[in-house]
Parts: C-alpha cells; sequence; structure tokens
C-alpha cells in the first residue's frame, strides 16, 4: 500500500487519473471522509440499530486494524479487549453507580493494561504462534470473567442503564435511538481522528515498517517488540472503548462477548472490508452486518453464507472490498 | 482437602491420562500439519467435531463401533484431503495468514453446516457395550473406555512413529519439517506430499473426536473449546515437535484433572498458566526450537 | 607504524549443533580501509559476516568495534554503535517509495518516539533526498520500491544503510546477481563510499576485490587463513593452493 504521506500532491494528481485523485484527496482528509459517510448512515439504512451496530464494530474492527493490517499482526484474541471494555463499564455503571463517563475511561484503562500483559506474553513469541497465543489467552479471560462474582456468569450482566448524557448545558437523551447514534458518533469521530493522527506520525511509519520487513526495520536501530507493544495497547484500548460503548447500547453485556467467536467476527469483518486501510473495518463491519440482517431475514443459517462468502473473499479478494477498490482505481 | 486419598490421586492421574490422550492426538496432527505445511490449522477443531458427527452418523448406517473406529478416520481425512486441495492449496505462497484465514473460514462453515444437518442442539453418545463399566486399575476402579481411549492413542503415536521413522515417505515428512524448502528442490511431488500430511493429521483429528464422544457427548460447538487446548499444548510442547506434543498434551491432561481435585475454580484456567509459564521461561516451547519460523 | 584498528575479532568462533561454521577467527580490521573478505564456498565468509553484522551472536570470542564489546548485542544496539550492513538478499521495504524507504532508516536515528506529528514535522526528507543522490536514485525517489531494478534495489540497501552515517559499513556481496555494467556501477559506488568510512565487504568475484580492495582477508573452513594486501594475497602460497588447486 503506497504510503500517500510521501506523494508529492502534483504527482498524485498528474499522473492519475480523475478516479485516483478523488481517491488521494480522500486518503488526506480521511477522518472526514469516514465522518461525514457516518453521519448519513441513519437516513440510508433500513433500520437504527443496524446503524450503531456498524459504528460500534466499526470502531472495534479499527482498532483491530491498527494491529492487523497496518502492523501485520493476526491477533485471534481481540474479543478478550472488547468483551473486557463492555464488563468494566457495565459492571461500573450496573453494580457502583459509576458516572457514564468515568466508566467508559475505566473501561479503556482496564483493556490497556490487559493488551500490557497479553501482549508481553504473545509478543516475546514467534510470529506463527501469536494467533495461537493471543486465541488461548482471551479464552483464559473468558473463563476468568465468567467465573467472576459480578459478571453474571452465563447469563450475562444486566442493568447497564445510562438513560441520559448529562453535558454542561444540554442533556441527551440515549433513549431515543437518533440520539445515542449521534452522541457515539462523536465518540467514534474523536477516536478516528487520534487513530489518524497516530498512524501518520513518525510510530506509524514504524508500524508499517514492521509489517513490511521485519527484519530490515531491527538492522534500522528500531526496537521493535517495544512498537509491537505499545501498537498492541492501543489497539486493545480502542476495542475497549467500543466494548464499553456496546455495553451502554444494549444495556447488558453477554458472555458471547468474550468468547472466541467473537475474536474470528472482528477478523472477518477486518479481511471482509480491507485490511491496512482507514475506511476498511467500516466497510467491513456494515457489509458483515447488512449480510447477517438481509439473509437472517430468510434463514436461520445466515453464518453459513458469511462463513462462504469469507472464504470466497480470502481465495480471490484477500484486499477486501475496499482495498480492492483502491487498487483498481488508485492508479498503483 | 478432605477425603482426597491417594487412591483419589490416582484415579484423577489416570482420569488426566484419558483427557490427555485426546489433546496429545489433536496436538500430534496440528503438529504434523504445521511441520511440513508451514499451516496453523484453524479448522482443526472442526475436524475433531466432524470425527464426532461422523462417528454418530456413520453408526446408523452402521451399527458397530469397531468399522467406526476405522471408517471414521479415514472419512475425515478424506474431507481434509480435499479442504487441502481445494482451498487451501491455492492460498501457498500467498504469506503465512491467509491460509490460516482460510481454515478459519473453513471451520466456521463446518460448524454451520453441522448445525443445519444435526440441530444445534448436544447429542448424547453411548458408550459401547464391549467397553462400559469399569475396570480395577490397582488405585481403584476406573471407567474402561477411558482405558480403551489411553490405549488407542498409544497404539495410534506407534504406528505414527513407525510410520515417520521407518518408511520412505516418513523420510520426507521428517526432511520437510525440518526444512520445508528441501524437500521441493529434491524433486519430490510436494503436492503429494501435503495431501497426505493434511489428511493424516486431520484423520487424527476426527479420531479424537470419536474416542471422546461417549465421554462427554458430542455438540457442534466441541471443536471450538478443543482448539484452545490444542494450541496451549501445541504452544507449550514447541510447534512442529511430536514428542512435544505428547509430553505437553499429557502434562496439560493431568495438571487440569489434579487441579479438580485440589483447586476446583483454578481447574480450567489451570493450562493457561502452564502457557503462559512456559511463554515467559522458553517461548519456543519445551521441545521447540529456538528461532523457528519468524 | 600502529595501525588504527576501528574492528577487531578476537578467537571468534561459531558453532552450529555440532558444525563449526568459525574457529578461532582473529582478525583486525584498519580504520578508512576498504577490506574485503574472501574465501573458497564454504569458507564461512558469511557466517563471519553475520556475526560482525550482529545477525547472531558467536558461540565464544569476541567483536570489538572502537574496542566496545559488541558479540551478544542486540540487533539494534549495532546501529546505534555505528556499525552499518547492506544484506545479502536485498531487504528493503517492498511498498514503500524509495524515498520512505531511506527517510525511515534515517527516522531510527533521528527521530525520538513520536506519536502526534505528521512525520513531515521530523523534517527528514532532504537528508533522505540527499542519500538517495549519492548513491545515484535520486530521480526514483517517488517510485515504489518494489519497482525498481535489481541493481538499483542493492543501491537502495546501501542508502539505507548509509542513513544510520556509520563509521563502519559491512557489506554482504554487494554485486550478487547484478550485470557486468551495474557490478561496475557499483564498484564505483562502493569505492566513493570508502572515502568517507571504513568498508568490509564479502565477496567472492576475485577480479573486483583485486582492483578495489586496500586489504584482503582470506577464509579457509572457518579459519583464518591470510591477510594482507592484494599484492601480499597474490602471492601467498596457500591462498593460491586453495583458490587455484580448486579448478
Amino acid at each position: 500500500m503506497i504510503n500517500t504521506e510521501t506523494l508529492p500532491a502534483t504527482d498524485a494528481a498528474a499522473a492519475a487519473s480523475q478516479p485516483a485523485s478523488l481517491f488521494a484527496a480522500l486518503a488526506r482528509q480521511r477522518v472526514a471522509a469516514t465522518v461525514l459517510v457516518l453521519l448519513t448512515l441513519p437516513w440510508i439504512l433500513p433500520n437504527q440499530s443496524l446503524a450503531v451496530n456498524i459504528l460500534i464494530y466499526g470502531l472495534y474492527a479499527a482498532g483491530f486494524n491498527l494491529l492487523f493490517g497496518y502492523m501485520g499482526m493476526l491477533s485471534f484474541g481481540h474479543a478478550a479487549f472488547l468483551g473486557l471494555g463492555s464488563y468494566t463499564a457495565g459492571i461500573l455503571i450496573a453494580h457502583a453507580g459509576v458516572a457514564w463517563w468515568l466508566a467508559i475511561a475505566l473501561a479503556i484503562a482496564a483493556s490497556a493494561l490487559l493488551a500490557l500483559v497479553m501482549g508481553l506474553l504473545a509478543i516475546r513469541t514467534r510470529g506463527i504462534y501469536f494467533a495461537m497465543v493471543t486465541l488461548a489467552l482471551s479464552q483464559c479471560v473468558y473463563f476468568l470473567v465468567y467465573q467472576f462474582p459480578l459478571s453474571g456468569g452465563e447469563n450475562g450482566l444486566r442493568g447497564v442503564n445510562v438513560p441520559t448524557i448529562a453535558l454542561p448545558g444540554l442533556s441527551l437523551d440515549l433513549l431515543d435511538p437518533t440520539v445515542k447514534y449521534y452522541a457515539f458518533l462523536v465518540v467514534v469521530a474523536l477516536t478516528l481522528a487520534g487513530l489518524s493522527r497516530v498512524l501518520a506520525s513518525p510510530f506509524g511509519a514504524v508500524i508499517e515498517a514492521v509489517r513490511e520487513n521485519e527484519m530490515r526495520t531491527r538492522a534500522c536501530g528500531f526496537q521493535v517488540e517495544h512498537t509491537k507493544l505499545m501498537a498492541f495497547i492501543m489497539s486493545g484500548a480502542i476495542c475497549g472503548l467500543a466494548g464499553a460503548l456496546n455495553a451502554i447500547h444494549l444495556s447488558s453485556v453477554a458472555i458471547e462477548s468474550l468468547h472466541y467467536e467473537t475474536s474470528g467476527l472482528v477478523v472477518m469483518m477486518c479481511l471482509l472490508g480491507g485490511m491496512g486501510t482507514f475506511f476498511g473495518p467500516f466497510v467491513g463491519a456494515a457489509l458483515f452486518l447488512l449480510i447477517q440482517d438481509l439473509f437472517s431475514q430468510w434463514t436461520e443459517h445466515w453464518q453459513l453464507y458469511v462463513g462462504l462468502i469469507f472464504m470466497a473473499f480470502v481465495l480471490f479478494f484477500p484486499k477486501g472490498v475496499w482495498g480492492t477498490i483502491l487498487e483498481k482505481f488508485h492508479g498503483r | 482437602m478432605e477425603g482426597i486419598t491417594l487412591e483419589l490421586v490416582g484415579l484423577q492421574l489416570f482420569t488426566g491420562l484419558a483427557l490427555g490422550a485426546v489433546y496429545v492426538l489433536l496436538a500430534v496432527g496440528l503438529s504434523l500439519i504445521f511441520g511440513m505445511l508451514t499451516i496453523v490449522n484453524f479448522a482443526h477443531g472442526a475436524f475433531f467435531m466432524v470425527g464426532a458427527y461422523a462417528g454418530y452418523a456413520i453408526y446408523q448406517v452402521l451399527p458397530n463401533f469397531w468399522l467406526c473406529l476405522v471408517a471414521v478416520p479415514l472419512a475425515v481425512a478424506l474431507l481434509g484431503m480435499a479442504s487441502e486441495r481445494l482451498l487451501v492449496r491455492p492460498l501457498y505462497g500467498r504469506g503465512i495468514d491467509y491460509p490460516l484465514l482460510l481454515t478459519y473460514g473453513l471451520a466456521y462453515v463446518m460448524v454451520e453446516l453441522v448445525r443445519i444437518g444435526f440441530g444445534k442442539q448436544g447429542l448424547p453418545v453411548d458408550t459401547p457395550a464391549l467397553l462400559q463399566g469399569s475396570s480395577d486399575i490397582l488405585v481403584g476402579q476406573f471407567p474402561t473406555y477411558r482405558l480403551f481411549v489411553i490405549g488407542v492413542t498409544v497404539l495410534v503415536l506407534g504406528g505414527l512413529w513407525l510410520f515417520i521413522e521407518r518408511t520412505s515417505f516418513g523420510l520426507i515428512v521428517r526432511a520437510g519439517a525440518r526444512d520445508p524448502q528441501i524437500v521441493r528442490i529434491l524433486g519430490v511431488d510436494v503436492g503429494k506430499v501435503w495431501l497426505i500430511v493434511f489428511g493424516l493429521g486431520t484423520g487424527i483429528a476426527g479420531l479424537a473426536g470419536f474416542l471422546s464422544a461417549p465421554m462427554q457427548g458430542i455438540s457442534p460447538e466441541m471443536g471450538g473449546s478443543v482448539l484452545t487446548v490444542a494450541f496451549v499444548v501445541t504452544v507449550v510442547g514447541g510447534m512442529g515437535s511430536l514428542v512435544g506434543a505428547i509430553v505437553a498434551g499429557i502434562l496439560v491432561g493431568v495438571v487440569e484433572s489434579l487441579a479438580v481435585l485440589f483447586f476446583p475454580e483454578a481447574a480450567k484456567v489451570s493450562m493457561f498458566v502452564i502457557m503462559a509459564v512456559v511463554l515467559l521461561v522458553r517461548p519456543q516451547g519445551l521441545f521447540g526450537r529456538a528461532g523457528l519460523m519468524s | 607504524m600502529a595501525a588504527d584498528i576501528i574492528l577487531s575479532t578476537e578467537h571468534l568462533t561459531r558453532r552450529f549443533a555440532g558444525f563449526t561454521a568459525l574457529h578461532d577467527v582473529s582478525v583486525d580490521f584498519e580504520r578508512g580501509k576498504l577490506t574485503s573478505i574472501i574465501g573458497p564456498n564454504g569458507a564461512g565468509k558469511s557466517t563471519y559476516f553475520n556475526v560482525l553484522s550482529g545477525t547472531f551472536p558467536p558461540t565464544s570470542g569476541s567483536v570489538l568495534f572502537e574496542g566496545r564489546e559488541l558479540a551478544g548485542l542486540a540487533q539494534h544496539r549495532f546501529s546505534h554503535a555505528g556499525v552499518a550492513k547492506s544484506f545479502q538478499i536485498t531487504s528493503v521495504f517492498p511498498a514503500f517509495s524509495v524515498l520512505e524507504n531511506v527517510r525511515i532508516a534515517l527516522q531510527a536515528r533521528h527521530g525520538r518516539l513520536n506519536f502526534w506529528s505528521p512525520r513531515r514535522a521530523l523534517g527528514l526528507e532532504p537528508h533522505a533526498h540527499a542519500l538517495l543522490d549519492q548513491v545515484g536514485l535520486g530521480r526514483d525517489a517517488a517510485r515504489r520500491a518494489s519497482e525498481l531494478a535489481h541493481g538499483q534495489q542493492r543501491a537502495l540497501e546501501i542508502a539505507i544503510a548509509l542513513a544510520a552515517d556509520p563509521a563502519l559499513l559491512l557489506m554482504d556481496e554487494p554485486t550478487a546477481g547484478m550485470s557486468p555494467e551495474e557490478t561496475r556501477a557499483m564498484m564505483d559506488l562502493i569505492v566513493t563510499l570508502a572515502d568517507q568510512r571504513t568498508v568490509i565487504l564479502v565477496e567472492h568475484k576475485m577480479k573486483m576485490v583485486m582492483s578495489i580492495s586496500e586489504r584482503i582477508v582470506v577464509l579457509h573452513h572457518g579459519e583464518l587463513l591470510a591477510a594482507g594486501t592484494p599484492d601480499d594475497i597474490r602471492a601467498h602460497d596457500e591462498v593460491r593452493r586453495v583458490y587455484l588447486g580448486k579448478h
């Protein structure tokens, strides 16, 4: 994937046809473009809950994409971060009456801490073990939370109620789906803005360098293990935020959010959308959820079709929907 | 800690061996596939599950446990070979992640197909008449069927050892495990080797599933939970090492069973503690080679 | 006439599971000189190179750079110490632009941990351009590294190594796989680079080695066979036997 930051503006515009220069402009304003599309979602989608889910799972996928798409590390344990974020925020709100903003902040911190611990264990292994170790560690988290008294075990957590958000001078009624959507969108937009800055920063360059050629990155003098750990923590934190939002959205937390199928879910979304691209995660989340929404109206076995579509993508469209579009029109 | 006698510990040890036997079979298959094809087979648990269901289905048509014992691994191996040839092989050379992703998708689809065919609920499976009841093993009465599982595992491992150490095909497997490139350079038909090894690995997984069915029943989700164990055992033992798979499988099985006795709450996470310790002290696994695969 | 030694190995030994690749190799490399390491196939040249450059540690013995022990240090420390290398199998960042390849190497040297500013804020682009000009890739800055010809990719490798402003540049078979013209261009580049710093090469193209080297080290069966000027080596009986005897 060409690093558009280093292409002089004239090159991109002059050398390519109209669609390509449009994409170059999009890349420069990727956060604004994403938010613009997300703004319109409630109006173009068949139902409201689908829109919020795309927002939440898109954020989940964006956090995962940082590690998988941009750094090249395939983790099969990201449900641990989503789930821990959900449970932390959920338990704090439902059992301790903590304010929503503090609960979210602590959820992010908890997920980041978990990422630190998991990262310290998983990153020391060779690349081929990484997927296996992350899966195993997240299953460990699943078992631990399952047994944790306040989590509700099999039945999950109920009563994560945040009916209103009181801001200075403004009271947002979260029971109204539209208000909830746009409140969440603000959070997602801010996160994406931060993520975009990190990706465009010198640190972001090292992340991509590790994906391109880890040995060479090491030889240049970078401490690759530190970089991997920091990216892992950032990734975990973003997914923890998505989990916290999910707990508030559903007013509950299901134990399945920690299950490895939820880890597999984000892998599928990321691949379907386009790994290593900024829009990919949201495209992937939207695609997956739309297929689920559509197909489940005809058959209860929609997962079969999603699975087959996923396999087809792995075989024939590994760059995902957005990645393939970029490749065709970016003039590469 | 009342009521815990030496006999009880001994019995739990054997339970651990029976549990470990299944784990060993899974890890051995996984390691074989990785050693030869350099693929982490995320569908390994699904093949385990399919083995259990294949046994259930074939038994309806062929109500003879012993025939099923032979037929099931063969059936699963065939499925495995078809998967390798049609789905996995096109992805070689595309980087280590793609075959892994494909096998994950395959598992997803396989689970759904089984749900469609056999329903979402689990099904109980009877222990074959001949192996019901318990036998006296010095420390007490132990389910005969579990002894049988341990026995079959030992036989399979023995057969595998003979195959790898004593046949010319086994020589290729050993060479390929040392250095996958070498096999190609030596002019061997690599495609055939991959096919057979994948079939062998998945066939063994299917056998493990078939064997474990009477012990815990069958359900479409059984593959998922067992996949984690297979991974833990492989990481602990060392990827690509068959000795490692055996030692680690027994270790995990025994520790888990003993934990049930002494620290029941920790039983389920005991294997992760082992894995964490190994990762901290010897990241390549107990018998893994340092610097293997980056 | 004490020579100024920049790098030396003392009793360097490297074993691989029962096979001894290097045995008791003690060599001094003079500062500012272009030294080539040669030897027949299997002499241990690549192993020696890998130990000198930090790819893996020796089994025993020392690698002293500017008097400091480097053996056993992590790879990134070598770069920070002032030792840079180019790989035998071209190792660049294929999807990055040529400029970015060098810029990121510079970042390793000059950039502090930074998650927030845009990359341009580090101001490394002019320096990167200068390095590209030095190796003859000035006009290819915007091209994707994977699109370069083989010889150009090797030049890019060198630019990346130079980004660390190393006092010592190690090169493992820099002309491998190159056409005669590319080889000549690379030789000229190496000689230019050797003016400003110490260069140590591993090579087996004898004509090239003889024409550009100021010092030559000969390895054979993992041991030091001879060391000296090209004239010394040409006249060395053992060396002649090893090389001519093989034909």
